[in-house]
């Protein structure tokens, strides 16, 4: 009794396979499964992992603002000096820029220390200072390690005179360089608490200023060879410090600190700032035109007399250090920043969100839900659908206008308020995304399940079964039921489709699952953030995806439908 | 007229299913959402002012009494006024259904007009690529979810090619005295191309589709035969006997689908912005803004209830061979 009704139901499979749409339905919804399936293996990350990268980048100040140039490697630059056609940067693991006119080039240094402070004097004579005590100094041309018996990160150097350059670093470490016999001496602290100085300049009266961690400042005499606190009116942790060929003078630090002096003689005074980010270098000029480079792109400048304002920048990576020559002014970096709003590389094939995370893992993992609440939604309403319309569409009468008259209540009620309502309700949910598409889906299957059961139980062989003495329940899930299967098949892949747009349509209006990936969620963010307009990659794969995926399965019901009406079968 | 009897039990079951309609979503409304005195009134607001809100919105009567005065003021025709706009809520409505119907008729309108000729092409020229790739367009625009063809035309048109606006009815700011003065205006006819073409591309599948469907159907009666026979021009076999045949599948599907336009499409009128039912029905609930948001679902489940029983109606006149019952 059962395998004919088995057989039946298989014979689609059969039919399916001779109509070449249905066949590439098939292919793709396949495809789109194994997504599903092996969505860990196919993404190339997390899909709420947030992307940091570091960078060598360099931003070029324009009339337009500061706009990105070709990026100098993976490892960001901390430090830079200049004079007379040549500049010097440094950075991260032992990385060297020479930059002579437009011309970048890297040197090859025997180092793999972060490089944090270069000083370089007008005739070309460069000291390298970083982590671990690394200690390089270039006299002629070539570039020498210096070894040293210091363990902290060394983070500043500043030239004293011809012979000799003053060196800070951790723990209030003060050291002059002697660079004739390449001998380092320590300098007593006036502190001793073991604070991290982090720049040193030399001013213009010959003796050197030193700033550090909360607000420290020291000042160093050559003449006498020792060093006294001083005090420039700020407690915040100060990162840099330059002072002009006259004297004027800037020194920057955390929470967007700026403390500048007129002249020589001037006081330190704290500048009003226009955002509380960390500052991380500053450069200024006599007649006090200035910038400031710090975090999350930030760059103040100032013109003489006027108040520091934000510039535009292209990118929110975090600056670490600024140079300012005759050609113009560049910006350098970058520490690990959120890369955001990336569009699609070799990294990233689909680009990443407002979140800084990859779309293409995402989309990957998108396809998890739409296929669980298409095929779970389907199978639901076709068993709500079928039920009722076999019971209303045999039993005729009172049942089946209570039953058609519910359904007539169910297509009264639009389906994305009610969802919200439901979302309101409970909380947001899978089961409540299912809920909802399966509760206002099933009306259109138990109409259609309706119509064919008033025909077949007119039929002859349903007659013949009520006279052998069958009961309602075998005729009609013994009789009536396998003859209706073709249409419930057709049914239930138009569902899946429908069910998949609709879980698009929820988690697009934001009541989809919270902290799930959906190509609809992909789309919500999209939409939320604004950036879509500019972003063009974050809209066109979740889009695809449903297309394909309902397309897919609207190609294979099409061919059901040809088992389902034999009369749409080609002929000839 | 031998069949009022069904027609007056038809139209009393319709209203039933009305009243089961509001009552459910009355009592879903006020036990399910928030307060509306909690999502309306900003913080600041001691508990006796919330109570005088409360009294204002009839909300401090016991549930029964609510739903009493609901039903008779429905009844009657008065909707309530809005929490939200505290403004009467008919004035709201007609304004809003007004612009979701010429929006979704002006899209209905097109993807009939194209997609019932062209079923009827497809069907003639079955078998061949045309066929298939006429199939394969309809079901990729019934495949792709509208507020992303809406986002992705906004980023083509509005956005690289500047061509068209994106977003409202008319640019702003504007002054219109009335609905018409409102929509007679060719800024208002740049406004609907984007979103119309988007909702008539989606809905373009399904009369392409039925139409190729039935006049494969209808290609097997005997009466085509007959005009075969008689030597009648295949054109004329097709428009004259075919089609008119097979219009009757395709003239329901329209009554339905007019049926639902008066909920609109949420995600279209979200996307353009467009003030809609659709879009105000959605705030409505966020809001707990009770009357307003009872008020649009009424309205929606009218149109679609009265256009289905229509439809059975109709079915039976164009159909003689559906009888009844």
């Amino acid at each position: 009794m059962i395998s004919p009704a088995l057989k039946e139901a298989f014979a689609p499979l059969r039919l399916m396979l001779q109509d070449r749409l249905a066949v590439v339905g098939l292919i793709v919804l396949t495809m789109i499964f194994c997504m599903a399936l092996f969505a860990p293996m196919i993404a190339s990350q997390d899909p709420f992992a947030i992307n940091e990268d570091e960078d060598g980048s360099v931003l070029l100040r324009t009339d337009d603002g500061w706009l990105l140039q070709p990026s100098l490697g993976q490892v960001a630059l901390n430090d830079t000096a200049s004079r007379a056609g040549e500049d010097l940067i440094v950075g991260r693991q032992g990385s060297l820029w020479t930059r002579t006119a437009d011309n970048w080039e890297r040197v090859d240094l025997p180092v793999i220390a972060d490089l944090n402070g270069v000083a370089m004097t007008d005739t070309g004579s460069a000291i390298i200072v970083g982590g671990d005590g690394a200690l390089l100094l270039r006299t002629g041309t070539d570039w020498e390690v210096v070894t040293t018996d210091q363990t902290v990160a060394l983070n500043s150097v500043a030239w004293v005179d011809d012979e000799t350059a003053l060196i800070v670093g951790q723990d209030e470490t003060i050291l002059r360089f002697d660079v004739t016999d390449k001998s380092l001496s320590p300098l007593n602290s006036p502190l001793g608490r073991g604070m991290t100085l982090n720049a040193v300049a030399k001013d213009v009266d010959g003796t050197v200023l030193v700033v550090g961690e909360r607000g420290v400042a020291m000042r160093y005499d050559p003449a006498s060879d020792a060093v006294e606190l001083v005090r420039l009116g700020s407690s915040r942790t100060l990162e840099d410090l330059h002072i002009a060929s006259s004297g004027t003078a800037l020194a920057i630090g955390e929470r967007g600190t700026l403390i500048r002096r007129d002249g020589p003689d001037g006081k330190w005074t704290v500048d009003k700032t226009p955002d509380s980010r960390g500052l991380m270098a500053g450069w200024i000029d006599d007649a006090g035109r200035g910038y400031a480079v710090g975090r999350n792109g930030i760059i103040m400048e100032r013109a003489p007399e006027q108040d520091w304002i934000l510039a535009s920048t292209e990118s929110e990576r975090h600056l670490r250090t600024i140079l300012v020559n005759d050609a113009g002014a560049i910006a350098l970096g970058s520490d690990k920043f959120v890369v955001r709003f990336a569009s699609p590389s070799a990294a990233h094939w689909f680009g990443t969100d407002h979140l800084g995370r990859d779309l293409f893992s995402r989309s990957m993992y998108g396809s998890r839900i739409a296929l669980l609440v298409g095929f779970l939604g389907a199978t639901l309403v076709m068993i709500i659908g079928t039920n009722v319309g076999l019971v209303a569409g045999f039993y005729r009468g009172k049942t089946d206008t209570i039953l058609m008259r519910t359904v007539d209540v169910m297509y009264g009620i639009p389906f994305e308020p009610f969802a919200l309502i439901l979302v309101l309700l409970f909380t947001p949910s899978l089961g409540i995304v299912i809920l909802a598409v399966s509760l206002l889906t099933w009306r259109t299957t138990a109409r259609l399940i309706r119509a064919q059961v008033l025909s077949l139980r007119e039929r002859p062989f349903i007659k013949a079964a009520r006279v052998a003495g069958a009961s309602d329940l075998r005729i009609m899930y013994l009789h009536i039921l396998p003859n209706v299967m073709p249409l419930v098949f057709l049914e239930l892949a138009i569902t899946v489709g429908v069910a998949i747009i609709a879980e698009a349509t929820l988690s697009f209006l934001g009541l989809g699952p919270p902290q799930s990936v959906s190509w609809g969620g992909i789309l919500h963010d999209a939409r939320l953030s604004g950036a879509w307009r500019t972003a063009w990659w974050w809209n066109l794969p979740p889009g695809i995806f449903i297309m394909m995926t309902v397309l897919s399965v609207f190609f294979i019901s099409r061919s059901l439908e040809l088992v389902a009406n034999p009369r749409l079968r080609a002929r000839r | 007229m031998r069949n009022s009897g069904y027609l007056i039990r038809r139209f009393l079951q319709a209203l039933l299913a009305l009243f089961i309609i509001a009552t459910l979503l009355f009592f879903l409304f006020r036990l399910g959402l928030p307060d509306p005195t909690t999502v309306l009134v900003s913080e600041g607001l001691s508990p006796e002012q919330r109570e005088d809100v409360r009294r204002q919105f009839g909300l401090d009567l016991p549930l029964w009494n609510q739903y009493l005065i609901f039903l008779q003021n429905t009844l009657t025709g008065d909707f309530g006024t809005s929490f939200h706009y505290r403004a009467p809520v008919s004035e709201i409505i007609w304004e809003r259904l007004g612009n979701t119907l010429v929006l979704m008729l002006a899209a209905i309108f097109v993807s009939y007009g194209i997609g019932v000729p062209l079923g009827a092409w497809l069907s003639w020229r079955r078998g061949s690529s045309v066929d298939s790739w006429g199939i394969f367009f309809g079901l990729m625009f019934r495949s792709a979810p509208m507020f992303w063809t809406g986002m992705i035309s906004i980023l083509i048109f509005g956005v690289w090619l500047e061509w068209l606006p994106t977003s409202g009815m008319r640019t702003l700011p504007y002054e219109a005295t009335g609905f018409w003065d409102k929509i007679l205006t060719l800024d208002f006819l740049r406004h609907l191309i984007l979103p119309a073409m988007i909702v008539a591309l989606f809905y373009l599948g399904s009369p392409l589709l039925i139409m190729r469907n039935t006049m494969l159907e209808v290609y097997g009666e005997d009466f085509i035969e007959m005009a075969r026979a008689k030597g009648l021009q295949e054109r004329s076999v097709l428009f004259r006997h075919a089609a008119r045949n097979a219009l009757l599948p395709v003239v329901t599907q329209l009554a339905v689908t007019i049926g639902l336009a008066a909920g609109g499409q949420v995600v279209v009128e979200v996307v353009f912005s467009w003030p809609g039912l659709g879009r105000e029905i959605l705030n409505a609930v966020r809001t707990s803004d009770f009357p307003l948001a009872q008020a649009c679902f009424l309205i929606m489940a009218t149109f679609v209830i009265f256009l289905n029983l229509l439809v059975d109606i109709l079915y039976s006149t164009l159909d003689p061979r559906v009888r009844l019952s």
